[in-house]
Order: C-alpha cells, then sequence, then structure tokens
C-alpha cells in the first residue's frame, strides 16, 4: 500500500508537468486554431536560459530563474507570436503546423551546438528530503511539484473565470467575431495567451529538469507526451489537458512498478489510439465550439 | 445622423459595394431590403469598419468616420448585431452583457446599466448566470441586442434579427426595436423578412447589386408593386 502510494504520488507530480505542457497545446490551438509541434522544445528551451543566465550570466539561482523565465516569455511567447505565428495565420493549417516542426528542429539543434549534446545538471531548486507519511516514504520535491503545479492551473484557471480580462481571452478564442464587434482587443488577447503558454512551459521547465537533466532532446519525449495527454483530456478544454497529463504520470509510473518498465513508453500511444477509437473528442472534450 | 456618399468596399480586390448612398435620420427605424447578393450585410460591415472601403465616405453626424475600426465605432455610439448566433456560448448571460460593457470608460457603472437592462429584459435576469450557449435562439437573439444597448448607443446596426425565429420572437425582436427607437435610439436593420420589417419601420431603402435603387418612406415602400417583384426575382432597373 506504501508503494502504491509513492507510485502515485510520484505519477501525479510528473503528471502535473505534463499538464503544464498540454494546457499549452490547448492554449495555442484556441488562439491560433494551429498545433505547435515545437511545445516540447518550449519546455526544453527555459532550462537552458537559466544555465546560461548562470553559467555565463553568473546569477545566482534565483535570478537566473527569473532571467529564464523572462526569456521565455519573450522568445517563445512574444517572438513566436509575432515572427512566426501572425505572419502565417493568414494561410492557416498545413503551413503554420508545418512551421511549428520547423522551429522544433531549429531550437533543438541551435541548443545542441550552443550548449552541446550532453546532458546538462539542472540546480535542485527544490528540497531533495523525503517524508515518511502512514508508512509511504514521499519525496517532498513530488509534492511541491504538485503543488506548484496545480496552485499555476487553479491561478489561470481564476484568471480566466474570474477577471475580465481572462472572460476577454475566452470570448476571444470561443467566437472572434464576436469579440471584434464587441471592441475586444482580440489581437492583446492572442497575444496574451501565448505569454502564458511561454509562462506555463518555462514553470514545466523548471519543475522537470532537475529530475530528467536538460537536454537538447528533451523536448522529443516530453511533446509527445503533452500532446498526447491534451488528445486524451480533450484537445479544447484546459480541464482535459491536465486531466489527460495526470492520467499518463499516473499510468505511466503504475505500468512501470507493476507490470513493466519496458513498455512504458508505448503506454501513452496505446491509450491514444484506445481514446481515438473510443471518444475522438477526448475525455474532458466536447464535439462542437471551442473553449478556453 | 448616418450618411454614406458613393462607398465603394468590399472584400479585398472584391467589390460589394459600388458606390452606396444614403441618407439615415435619427430616431428612426430604416429597414434595408434587397435580394441576396446586393450587399445589404456588407453594408453594415463597412459602416462598422469591418471590411475595406475603397472610395467614398461614411459620415456620423457629419463626422468622417470612414475606416474606424470596430472599437472605434463603439466609442462614437454605434454597435452593430450580426445575423447569426453572436454570443460568447461558454460564457453566462451575465458575462456574455458584461462584455458588451468592456470598452466603456465608466468600468463602475457597468454592473448598474446590466442591471438596468436585466430589467428590461426580464428573461435575462432569470437566467443570467445559464451559458448563453443554453438559451433558445430567441433568447440568444435578446441577449445580443441587450448587449448592444449596454453603451446607450445612438445607432445600432442590426442584421437579420428575426432569422432562425418563430413568428412569435420575431414579434417579440422587432416590438423590442420599435421600443428602442421611441426612446431615441437610430436602428438600421436588414431584414429578409421585408413585409414585417417595413410595416415597423419609419424609412425603407432598397439595395441592389451595391447600389441604392429606393430610399423611401416604409409605407410607400410596403405599397410599390416593383419592391414586391424584387423579391420574386426581378430587378429594381428592368421594373422602373
Amino acid at each position: 500500500m506504501s508503494q502504491f502510494a509513492q507510485v502515485l504520488l510520484s505519477g501525479l507530480s510528473t503528471g502535473s508537468i505534463y499538464a503544464l505542457a498540454a494546457i499549452g497545446f490547448t492554449l495555442i490551438w484556441q488562439a491560433a486554431q494551429t498545433v505547435n509541434f515545437a511545445q516540447g522544445e518550449f519546455v526544453m528551451l527555459p532550462a537552458f536560459f537559466v544555465l546560461v543566465a548562470i553559467n555565463f550570466l553568473g546569477m545566482p539561482l534565483w535570478l537566473a530563474l527569473l532571467f529564464g523565465l523572462l526569456m521565455a516569455v519573450l522568445v517563445l511567447g512574444l517572438l513566436f507570436k509575432k515572427l512566426i505565428v501572425e505572419p502565417m495565420l493568414p494561410k492557416t493549417g498545413l503551413p503554420l503546423i508545418i512551421a511549428t516542426m520547423a522551429l522544433s528542429i531549429l531550437l533543438k539543434e541551435s541548443v545542441k551546438e550552443f550548449y552541446g549534446a550532453e546532458a546538462q545538471p539542472f540546480p535542485d531548486i527544490l528540497p531533495q528530503q523525503t517524508m515518511n507519511l502512514a508508512g509511504a516514504v514521499i519525496s517532498v520535491q513530488d509534492i511541491l511539484n504538485l503543488v506548484i503545479s496545480i496552485t499555476a492551473v487553479v491561478a489561470l484557471t481564476l484568471f480566466l473565470n474570474r477577471t475580465i480580462t481572462g472572460r476577454s481571452m475566452q470570448a476571444t478564442a470561443q467566437n472572434p467575431a464576436v469579440a471584434t464587434i464587441l471592441g475586444i482587443d482580440t489581437k492583446r488577447m492572442v497575444l496574451y495567451t501565448f505569454l502564458i503558454n511561454a509562462g506555463l512551459a518555462a514553470l514545466a521547465s523548471f519543475l522537470i529538469s532537475p529530475l530528467y537533466l536538460a537536454k537538447f532532446s528533451n523536448g522529443e519525449t516530453l511533446g509527445v507526451v503533452a500532446f498526447i495527454a491534451a488528445i486524451v483530456g480533450g484537445f479544447n478544454q484546459i480541464r482535459g489537458a491536465i486531466a489527460g497529463g495526470l492520467l499518463i504520470g499516473v499510468l505511466d509510473n503504475l505500468t512501470a512498478t507493476y507490470i513493466t518498465a519496458e513498455y512504458r513508453a508505448a503506454l501513452p500511444l496505446v491509450l491514444l489510439i484506445l481514446i481515438i477509437l473510443w471518444r475522438p473528442q477526448g475525455l474532458l472534450g466536447t464535439d462542437e465550439g471551442r473553449q478556453v | 445622423m448616418l450618411e454614406l456618399q458613393d462607398v465603394y468596399g468590399g472584400y479585398g480586390k472584391i467589390t460589394i459595394l459600388n458606390g452606396t448612398s444614403f441618407k439615415i435620420q435619427k430616431g428612426s427605424i430604416t429597414t434595408v431590403i434587397g435580394p441576396n447578393g446586393a450587399g445589404k450585410s456588407t453594408v453594415f460591415k463597412a459602416i462598422f469598419g469591418l471590411l475595406d472601403i475603397h472610395s467614398g465616405q461614411v459620415l456620423l453626424d457629419g463626422r468622417n468616420v470612414t475606416g474606424q475600426s470596430p472599437r472605434q465605432m463603439i466609442g462614437s455610439g454605434v454597435t452593430y448585431v450580426p445575423q447569426g448566433r453572436n454570443i460568447v456560448p461558454q460564457l453566462s448571460v451575465y458575462h456574455n452583457l458584461e462584455l458588451g460593457g468592456i470598452t466603456s470608460p465608466d468600468q463602475a457603472g457597468l454592473r448598474g446599466r446590466i442591471g438596468r437592462v436585466m430589467e428590461q429584459f426580464p428573461m435575462l435576469g432569470e437566467f443570467r448566470d445559464r451559458k448563453a450557449v443554453e438559451l433558445s435562439g430567441g433568447q440568444q437573439k435578446q441577449l445580443e441586442v441587450a448587449r448592444s444597448l449596454l453603451l446607450d448607443p445612438r445607432l445600432l446596426l442590426i442584421d437579420e434579427p428575426s432569422i432562425g425565429l418563430s413568428p412569435n420572437l420575431v414579434q417579440e425582436v422587432f416590438r423590442t426595436l420599435t421600443s428602442l427607437r421611441d426612446q431615441g435610439v437610430t436602428i438600421l436593420m436588414v431584414e429578409q423578412n421585408a413585409k414585417a420589417a417595413l410595416a415597423i419601420s419609419d424609412f425603407g431603402l432598397v439595395l441592389e447589386l451595391g447600389q441604392t435603387r429606393m430610399h423611401d418612406r416604409a409605407e410607400t415602400l410596403l405599397a410599390d408593386p416593383r419592391v414586391g417583384r424584387l423579391f420574386l426575382g426581378g430587378s429594381i432597373e428592368e421594373e422602373g
């Protein structure tokens, strides 16, 4: 029982980080009706901004994290929107998707060229102790990863539902034509969506990099898992992305512990196939309409 | 109140409005009628800054507002209810109304104005926390009209308000419009249901191929056989 609790918590912890990345797919889908295939690299890159700040600019960890967050918002939010999405948006559909694939390769190869192919140690930002809870040895880092991710998601949900700006973003996502005739600054709302996505990606990066180290290819796995999580949960719903991320994190850990570790990487794909066959709109997704 | 002077415009290089000109009197209801493709909805989009005007002018109270953005037009006292369903489906009725006042400089007074609009449309008060998508078609149209009133517009552009509504609901929407006119709001309406719309209007104008073919008092147009024939596939020029 205690092992189950440990595995479950660890799965929820990893899954919550997947969820942060998966939410990005949903947000970008809502804002630009496209799939950002560079999302995995969006989670990989901020860790390297932090490493650059520490190793090249001599910043302390807290300042380096702030630098990493700001750079992520600037590069993966503002510049991504202005330089890639905006010029491609009128073409809609495939060209923009291909552009995000190209961006994925560009980011990955740039990091590899600049920082090398080796995995880089990333400083611990959370305590590494364990604690004993009802006989189960629980990692404080797992708990804090989960708490921080959930806090971020709750804050995002509150922002979207309880503020006029958040509701304007929802209006822009759900019915851009109506948002325009109401006088909502839709371009600004879309920009906010991209900035929020970049911020969430940076947070996911800071939480997962101490566990997996920082490596140029981290985005490959993360991107695929987050993409599958978003589809499994429901691509047009934030709560779907959260559910999908948590589900994959937990199932991954349970499979590796109780069944086999050999096929754990295949699990999300099996889940994806089953969901597409059984409920194409995802567990919590809807057939129609778009919702932030 | 509103004047279009020889307006040419359309979507990109496609020209729909071919020298559209008319004047709308303050505090009146004017219905725009015409066959499909005449440019009725396009003229609204041109007024509201939603498409390119290639040449000509849109004047509001004598002020040139040609090419102003929707946000600027709202600031000038113009609101627009396009045809079809124009709600934010997953937001509540209250929050849909709230968004109608998002450009208001007096955000503090917005809650009071929403309360007044809900008094005017009691159904909206009753369903204030219901998602807009859960309202019936007629209720959604009432929500759209109510939302467009939050900023106390001087000019309301409303496109095909009767579409998809039962005859009872059409009458309800038309009663709402006449009541607004009586309160001093100027209304420019596009309506396929020409007879019913002209019956509540002060003026009517007939658009064909992006040009104003007729512009007269509503009862005069109602009595004009050319208008009837126009809706049976003829054209004003042929008949005239």
